[in-house]
């Protein structure tokens, strides 16, 4: 069995993002999914308005301005609040965002970044993104993890 | 006569490389760095096949080749640009080099009092190191303005501040607006006005105006001239520092150890004469091997007729872009100095969106600060697009550029 195959396996994704996975396999090619990922820049769950963007929340590495922050609703379900200037960048927000939302913070600090790989938005992903992307993702992880910590 | 494109792109094996989609590559990054024609490769894969050995020390067959492909490297490399071998230091890069004026020269000839004078238009490898050394020393840092309107720097500026400087430090084609600067203008002031009526210390960035005219160093006039040799279809990693000897004489080494080295006792050491004294460890030996190539391969050109094809080529580009809504041009392509850069942003669509987009069509672009902060923030963006041509583009690929731009804007804007 091969990595992409493996990683593909459905219980690995909570089944929002899993839905969203599916979605960007089914584009016909890079062009469709940047269109795709763009369309998912304007549907933030819980976008973080530009007067709330300061220097704690701001995700370092990324050569875009990109801002993130966590928090529980009254549930106790995870959420994600976020915005950056460009829309690549927003977009994996978003999809990460709504992947996310609502689910127990335990769930959350579990899930792996190779989600984007699954997309087949690697190539979308410069080393100076990527590693913007990780610290945004290892960011969100270890605050899921905190928040679980505390509960 | 004009450039045989055909022929020229046929020494250039990546250019026929296709990407995803089966989309052919447009490479227009060439700001960042040259593609390699296949004798460059080949001069380094021969050096490595056959004669890979360290230079200057061993007497076996091996080193005497290493060394006599090495120095006769620098003999040809520096003949190029108009200057004895003895004038040509090699060094990492433009960024090096620069940094070898600043730790080797300007820390053991300038002390507080002294002015620097650069410009908003710079790398930031030709303003950072003046800071770290403002900051030792106490040297003063002054920066002529870029004239918002033209986009060139203000001369009259340039004129009242050069009178206080001791060293001037100044790009001569911008990375970021294609803008040549009138260098030889900048070097006659600051000899006869600089440092007070003395004559000021010029340092020239020509890193990005090699790939596009042939420098003479000597008929230029200036003290220093750092530049690199991947921005020429040359290697990375090597570059090169230009110096008058007699300028050479009064730096001191700021990497020391190997190659650098006359003797050591446990008491001190003594260095080797010229430029060796500044070419620490084992040098970049395959490198100056390509590099020797690049300038052997160029030196078949006519770089004015090289110089008039890029120039258009940005030219007309920038005039097509400029009738795509939302698209704005930094930059000056109405001189007919300017060179194949072409820096752009959209209204609406983020620059980095814009070069992944590009991307996805096969047209390699760059976005970013361009390692200018200080330019960007004078031109009131934080960065912008770019598209950079050479000498192997074509007509086509502006073409086919121009019409994705369209495409996505259309789509995305």
């Amino acid at each position: 069995m091969n990595q992409k195959k493996k990683r593909g396996n459905m219980s690995d994704w909570p089944h929002p993002l899993q839905e969203i996975i599916d979605e960007f396999k089914e584009c016909f090619d890079r062009m469709e999914r940047l269109e795709l990922l763009f369309e998912y820049a304007n549907k933030l769950p819980h976008e973080l308005e530009t007067k709330d963007w300061t220097d704690e929340n701001r995700v370092r590495g990324c050569q875009s301005e990109a801002h993130v922050e966590c928090t529980i609703d009254e549930k106790g379900g995870f959420q994600l609040h976020g915005a950056a200037d460009a829309n690549l960048v927003q977009g994996l927000i978003a999809i990460l965002a709504i992947g996310v939302d609502g689910l127990p913070p335990s769930t959350v600090a579990k899930i792996k970044p190779d989600f984007v790989e699954e997309m087949d938005m690697k190539a979308s992903l410069t080393p100076s993104r990527a590693n913007g992307f990780m610290n945004m993702f290892e960011m969100i992880r270890q605050t899921a993890q905190k928040m679980s910590d505390e509960r | 006569m004009g450039l045989d494109l055909d022929a020229i792109r046929a020494d250039f094996p990546i250019l026929s490389r296709m990407m995803e989609g089966g989309r052919p590559l447009v490479y227009l990054d060439n700001a960042a760095t040259t593609q390699k024609p296949k004798q460059v490769i080949e001069a380094m894969n021969s050096y490595y096949e056959n004669s890979n050995s360290n230079v200057h020390r061993a007497v076996h067959t091996l080193a005497g080749e290493a060394t006599e492909g090495y120095e006769s490297a620098r003999t040809e490399i520096a003949s190029y640009f108009g200057a004895p071998r003895d004038h040509l230091i090699f060094t990492s890069g433009t960024t090096e080099a620069i940094n070898l004026v600043a730790y080797g020269w300007a820390r053991a000839n300038l002390s507080k009092g002294d002015v620097i004078l650069t410009t908003e238009m710079e790398h930031h490898a030709d303003i950072v190191p003046w800071q770290i050394l403002s900051k030792e020393r106490g040297i003063e840092i002054r920066y002529i303005p870029l004239e918002r309107d033209t986009l060139t720097l203000d001369m009259d500026a340039f004129e009242i501040g050069v009178k206080d400087a001791s060293l001037v430090c100044v790009v001569h084609t911008s990375n970021v607006l294609g803008v040549r600067n009138n260098v030889e203008q900048i070097i006659e002031l600051s000899k006869t006005s600089g440092n007070h009526g003395k004559g000021a210390f010029v340092m020239i960035d020509a890193a990005q105006a090699a790939p596009h005219e042939r420098i003479n160093f000597i008929e230029l006039g200036c003290d220093f001239m750092a530049l690199s040799s991947h921005k020429m279809g040359g290697p990375t990693g090597i570059g090169g520092l230009f110096v008058k000897p007699e300028i050479m004489e009064t730096m001191d080494p700021f990497i020391s150890g190997g190659d650098m080295i006359e003797t050591v006792t446990l008491e001190g050491s003594t260095f080797q004469k010229g430029p060796q004294k500044f070419e620490a460890g084992t040098p970049r030996i395959a490198e100056a091997f390509g590099w020797h190539a690049a300038v052997k391969w160029l030196s078949q050109l006519d770089m004015q007729v090289i110089h008039e094809h890029v120039s258009n080529l940005a030219r007309k580009t920038a005039e097509k872009m400029s009738s795509i809504p939302g698209i704005k041009i930094y930059g000056r392509h109405d001189l007919n100095t300017c060179s194949g850069v072409v820096s752009f942003l959209h209204e609406s669509i983020h620059a980095e969106d814009l070069a992944h987009l590009l991307d996805s069509g096969g047209f390699a672009v760059r976005t970013g600060h361009h390692c200018a902060q200080p330019l960007m923030e004078a031109l009131g963006v934080s960065s912008t697009a770019r598209v950079s041509f050479w000498l192997y583009n074509t007509e086509e690929e502006s073409e086919a550029f121009i019409e994705h731009l369209t495409s996505i804007v259309q789509r995305f804007g």
